[in-house]
């Protein structure tokens, strides 16, 4: 007591400033302490929560399991299949136990093939899962539209393409790419007719997403590209160029070389890398021709594609741009004289001392 | 007639739990191993006689089981390899070190039981 009252009143005689840090730290002291109860508390209802999911996790695969060889036709389901399915349905109406079932069928569906796929595909009808990933679909969350577009994507649900496909020009870009990764994804080449009327950019990371989802197939037979080659949306346009590329369209000949007056300096410079590609010879001939029209990123570019394509009769044109304002295309031009005339090239070198670079002539001479 | 020994390496407990199924449906007896480290134990332990194990484990990968197996332990005990797409470059590495087999995900079980049929006949 009188200790106490000895505390009091020392704390009372102290400078303003000594209290404050006195309070200061009391108050400090008991939220460290409170925080750390939180804390702890939090971690063991964390720890519990994890230990819910793999218990539950380990049950369904089992089920999943005892479902898939129930049965050897995929569509029919016998006694035991309903068993599961009904036990099932019961666990959906948790929102937590749903996404876990989500995440086995989905781990599962990743990595077999063939008639198990099929069945997993049934389950999924059965157990009235789609039907709460079509309700996703009628959320007023754009991050719960995107979601289920995702959920029906992987599961590859055909029939979801009329409540999928008016996103197509959704507000959102997320919700946007998720409905042209499912149109590609479930109904390939055909699924591309999005981009006939598209207007809003078609961001690089989609279109590789596109391109590596249409690469899996097997059926590579692509549609009709030349509407996207004369699209309004640039995006279309590079997409269009990337397919002609890669799926080797040498019918677009003539879009292409229109391509090359586009006001775009992007596609202008794309188009040349596609022409080299399909045509070389016949593509460099044209380029050549028009040379100075072009822009300098074109006449790198130009460069770029006569330095895999040269023959001896283009050595005029090279030696023309030996001094060339631009460093890349003197550099290019250099490295192709080497190539078609070393003698020229060594005259060059001897003669260049003066009035060309010779570091340049060193780091040619040592390729 | 002692069953034979699998040794399955895969980090999908579903899919483990579904090839265990099928396989000892077939009279096998399976050694389910999550990652790469327990693959290496089960082999030094159980010596399986034959091993299934996907290229991308956590901690010790499915190329590094392999030289294990090959290089250190001195063992020719069959090995399918399962890779998924983009693997290739994996794929040809494993072989390099000595797989025998391989399998692209996804894949059909019916398929991986014929499979392992023919590398223990």
């Amino acid at each position: 007591m009188i200790n106490s009252q000895y505390s009091i009143d020392y704390f009372n005689e102290l400078p303003l400033i000594i209290k404050v840090v006195w309070v200061f730290s009391f108050v400090l002291f008991l939220t460290i302490i409170l925080l750390t109860i939180y804390l702890k508390i939090f971690r063991s209802y964390l720890r519990k929560k994890d230990q819910e999911k793999v218990k539950f996790k380990t049950e369904y695969e089992g089920l999943l399991v005892t479902y898939l060889y129930s049965s050897s036709d995929p569509r029919k389901l016998n006694p035991e299949q309903e068993a599961i399915i009904l036990q099932l349905q019961n666990s959906l109406k948790s929102a937590s136990e749903r996404k876990i079932i989500i995440s086995v069928l989905y781990n599962l569906m990743n990595e077999v093939s063939g008639e198990m796929s099929e069945s997993i595909k049934t389950f999924y009808y059965k157990t009235g899962l789609i039907d709460y990933a079509l309700a996703k679909l009628k959320n007023k969350n754009w991050y719960t539209i995107a979601k289920g577009i995702g959920e029906l994507t992987r599961f590859n649900i055909v029939e979801a393409h009329d409540h999928i496909s008016k996103f197509i020009k959704h507000p959102r870009n997320e919700v946007r790419n998720a409905t042209q990764l499912y149109l590609v994804n479930l109904f390939r080449f055909n699924g591309l007719h999005f981009l006939d009327d598209l207007n809003v950019p078609l961001s690089e990371w989609v279109q590789v997403q596109l391109l590596e989802t249409l690469q899996k197939f097997d059926d590579q037979q692509i549609c009709n590209i030349q509407p996207w080659l004369k699209s309004t949306n640039n995006t279309v346009i590079l997409f269009a160029l990337k397919l002609a590329q890669i799926y080797n369209q040498f019918e677009v000949k003539d879009s292409l070389i229109e391509l090359l007056s586009h006001s775009n300096k992007e596609i202008r410079v794309k188009a040349i890398d596609v022409l080299s590609h399909l045509y070389g010879i016949e593509a460099k001939e044209i380029l050549k021709t028009n040379f100075n029209e072009l822009s300098l990123e074109e006449q790198i570019s130009f460069f770029g594609l006569l330095e895999k394509l040269v023959v001896p009769s283009d050595e005029p044109f090279v030696e023309k741009h030996l001094f060339h304002k631009n460093f890349e295309i003197q550099l290019l031009a250099l490295k192709i004289l080497k190539s078609i005339n070393v003698d020229k090239f060594k005259w060059l070198s001897n003669s260049a001392k003066t009035n060309y670079n010779s570091e340049m002539i060193e780091y040619v001479n040592n390729i | 007639m002692t069953k034979k020994k699998i040794l399955l390496a895969e980090d999908n407990s579903t899919l483990s739990l579904l090839l265990k199924f099928r396989l000892e449906k077939e009279g096998y007896e399976l050694l389910i191993a999550k990652d790469g480290n327990e693959a290496i134990s089960f082999i030094i332990s159980e010596n399986p006689d034959l091993i299934l194990t996907d290229i991308m484990m956590p901690f010790v990968s499915g190329l590094e089981v392999i030289s294990h197996l090959r290089l250190k332990l001195n063992l020719d005990t069959p090995v399918i390899v399962f890779s998924s797409a983009g693997q290739e470059e994996m794929v040809l590495k494993a072989f390099n070190l000595g797989a025998n087999d391989f399998m692209a995900k996804p894949f059909s079980p019916n398929e991986l039981v014929i499979r392992v049929k023919r590398l223990l006949m």
